[in-house]
């Protein structure tokens, strides 16, 4: 076992343990210990669900080069690929769980679901791509790839449906001017693809995945090359959000645009999403020598999903955060009035545990399973 | 009046110095007001004005001294003697009457025995004009019943929808929680259930902290909203639900006005049936100066404002 390896066992065991109190809290007391309420009435569950399902369904994507798309340098990364959608998929439905009232009703949604409510497709179409997701695994544990293609296009094609669902989720809100418009079911497919490849270069560049050396730094470079190219298109996502809420000045736009530019939280936006989720990965992943040093490259795409994850966060809160009306907190306070929100510990710890989670079976299945011992094919 | 009129004796007015002032006073407005009247020139066609109409005189005219109170609650009984299609509840706030004393949204925390940080009413305060000119409004804002509500198809069970009566209501036992409805909702007029107590941090010392075990008895009570009985116990709903105004519709049924209209003390809150061409609300509606909030978003609210 690398070194690597066993730094990551450890945090992970340790985040799961700093996750108990979050779990026994949510579980034993409900609701009670959390910071979001009625009005930012989405927290940083709801954002954390949003990376961890975009990570699964990019992962997904990811996976299709190899098992639909047939492409020889992707060849043996689907199957971990496949493998994170698997174990990150769960981790985002233990989230959005939590954040239900009552998440003992959840059955409901199946049996007298509300086929008009887009939370409704959604709790389908993601249990369906577990379901595929499952299928397609067992199916590539036996090696039997002519049967995997059709499960695959099919997953792939929900991999896509549910990134633009969960943008649509919040875009149909017209309540919700930041929320309202094409540009969120557009964008989370793209940005879910660039999850993916930066989990696979995470994965490819800290723990090997290939046995050949000068592919994987082929692979490495390919990677790279791509994230940047997604990086770009993230960027001008961003220019375009934020350029037009300025320009057209509404009030709501404005405000909201302020808030994650300028706000209190404006470090997270531009040090954390820009500064080190884009500028600084593209800059070293775009330097041919940064593919000779996979590790560096996998720091790279840490950095990458760290700005992801914020960018979610940056999406839900502000927008939340924009009273409905001009002294509507003021009206009547109480706890869960407010406009200001930071997650309290007990959020945190249930996100922290998660990701120990998620991040355990990454490594316990990729440890263990025979699926991960064949010896590597080679690219011809 | 100086220190030495007979009138006065020790800076108090006597009786017979009363007496006098009134008559020479009121005899003095007499004359005053009938010149003003006598030099009130016809109008131009020759025609006699049409006899005032405003305000006072759909709410309590002079011929006409009951309550509105007596009038709406007249007016109910008799809608509930329709089929429940057939009615349009609808409610309408002056705004020139509310002085913002926030005696609605305490009746409705009582009525529903609201939990901290549920509220279905609160008052908005809004000020405006630049010194000295300078002005406040108080603008209730309760759930707005939309004919065309956001919050009904976000819901992934259906557990919020319009009932037959067009009020918007919540299945508590149904609803799982998610809150797509509070993000729906252009009014913030849902808020969530997150299980509070106002006791649950009032310190344990048994006896001597007066009221307290009474006060903490009170919040396990139940509510009856819906007409169905709510204990606050465990994590059983209402705990864990988006919840709303909703008329107070156990008030209704049984022939009651919501707890917000009875306890207005201006009388700035009224309700009824729309659909009855006789009732006050249905002639409140009409009015020019009736308007809706955020009428734009087509969601073709129930509540309707006088400015």
């Amino acid at each position: 076992m690398t070194t690597t390896r066993r730094v990551l066992y450890v945090l992970a065991i340790l985040a799961v343990v700093l996750g108990i109190y979050g779990f026994g809290s949510r579980l034993l007391f409900g609701e009670r210990d959390v910071h979001y309420g009625s009005y930012v009435n989405w927290g940083l569950w709801v954002a954390m669900y949003l990376f961890f399902a975009g990570m699964a369904a990019g992962s997904f994507m990811v996976a299709s080069l190899d098992y639909v798309f047939d492409i020889p340098l992707f060849r043996n990364t689907g199957r971990y690929a496949l493998w994170a959608t698997v174990v990150t998929l769960p981790g985002a439905l233990i989230l959005i769980g939590f954040d239900l009232g009552h998440m003992e009703r959840i059955w409901k949604v199946y049996l007298q679901p509300n086929f008009t409510s887009l939370l409704a497709q959604l709790v389908w179409t993601y249990s369906t791509f577990l379901v595929v997701a499952v299928i397609a695994l067992v199916i590539a544990m036996r090696g039997t790839r002519t049967a995997l293609k059709p499960v695959m296009v099919v997953g792939l094609a929900i991999a896509i449906f549910v990134s633009g669902g969960v943008g649509a989720l919040l875009g149909v809100n017209a309540a919700r001017v930041s929320f309202q418009n094409a540009m969120l079911p557009a964008q989370f497919p793209v940005l879910n693809l660039a999850s993916g490849i930066a989990l696979l270069l995470v994965m490819v560049g800290f723990f090997g995945v290939l046995a050949d050396p000068e592919r994987r730094i082929r692979l490495v470079r390919v990677l790279s090359l791509t994230l940047v190219a997604l990086l770009g298109v993230k960027a001008y996502f961003l220019w375009v959000d934020y350029s037009q809420a300025l320009y057209g000045q509404t009030q709501e736009a404005v405000a909201v645009a302020g808030q994650v530019l300028f706000g209190p939280y404006a470090w997270a936006f531009w040090v954390l999403q820009i500064g080190l989720g884009v500028v600084v990965p593209a800059i070293v992943l775009l330097m041919a020598s940064t593919s000779r040093r996979p590790p560096l490259a996998a720091l790279m795409g840490v950095f990458v999903l760290v700005g992801l994850a914020v960018g979610r966060t940056s999406i839900i809160f502000p927008a939340l955060a924009f009273p409905e009306f001009d002294g509507l907190t003021e009206a009547f306070t109480g706890p869960h009035l407010g406009l200001d929100y930071e997650p309290s510990l007990m959020e945190w710890s249930v996100t922290l545990g998660v990701v120990g989670l998620s991040t355990l079976a990454y490594l316990i299945g990729t440890d263990r399973l025979p699926y991960f011992k064949r010896t590597p094919e080679v690219a011809s | 009046m100086s220190e030495h009129d007979p009138a006065t004796r020790n800076g108090a007015m006597t009786r017979r110095g009363f007496i006098k002032g009134a008559l020479g006073g009121g005899a003095l407005t007499a004359i005053t007001a009938y010149e003003v009247f006598a030099i009130q020139p016809e109008p131009a066609t020759g025609e006699k004005l049409p006899p005032p109409t405003g305000p006072t005189s759909t709410l309590s005219s002079a011929d006409d001294q009951t309550d509105v109170l007596e009038r709406m609650r007249v007016e109910l009984l008799r809608a509930l003697d329709k089929p429940r299609a057939d009615r349009r509840w609808v409610m309408v706030i002056d705004l020139r009457k509310c002085v913002g004393c926030h005696a609605c949204t305490i009746a409705c925390v009582s009525e529903n025995k609201l939990p901290p940080g549920v509220v279905y009413r609160p008052v908005i305060e809004e000020e405006f004009g630049t010194y000295p000119n300078v002005g406040r409004r108080f603008i209730p804002r309760p759930c707005m019943q939309c004919d065309n509500p956001p919050c009904v198809p976000v819901c992934p069970v259906s557990a919020t929808y319009k009932n037959e009566d067009g009020v918007v209501v919540v299945d508590y036992p149904e609803c799982i929680g998610c809150r797509a409805c509070l993000t729906a909702c252009p009014y913030s007029a849902r808020t969530a259930d997150f299980g509070l107590t106002y006791t649950q941090d009032a310190p344990l010392a048994a006896g001597l902290i007066a009221g307290r075990d009474a006060g903490a008895a009170y919040e396990k009570a139940s509510n009856f909203e819906y007409g169905t009985e709510w204990p606050r116990e465990g994590h059983e709903s209402p705990i864990g639900n988006a919840r709303k105004c909703h008329f107070c519709l156990h008030r209704i049924t049984a022939g009651e006005l919501p707890a917000c209209v009875t306890t207005c003390i201006g009388r700035a809150t009224l309700f009824g049936d729309a659909n009855d061409p006789t009732s006050l609300v249905a002639g409140l509606i009409a009015r020019p100066n009736v308007t809706r909030l955020k009428q734009e978003l087509g969601t073709e609210p129930r509540v309707y404002y006088l400015t």
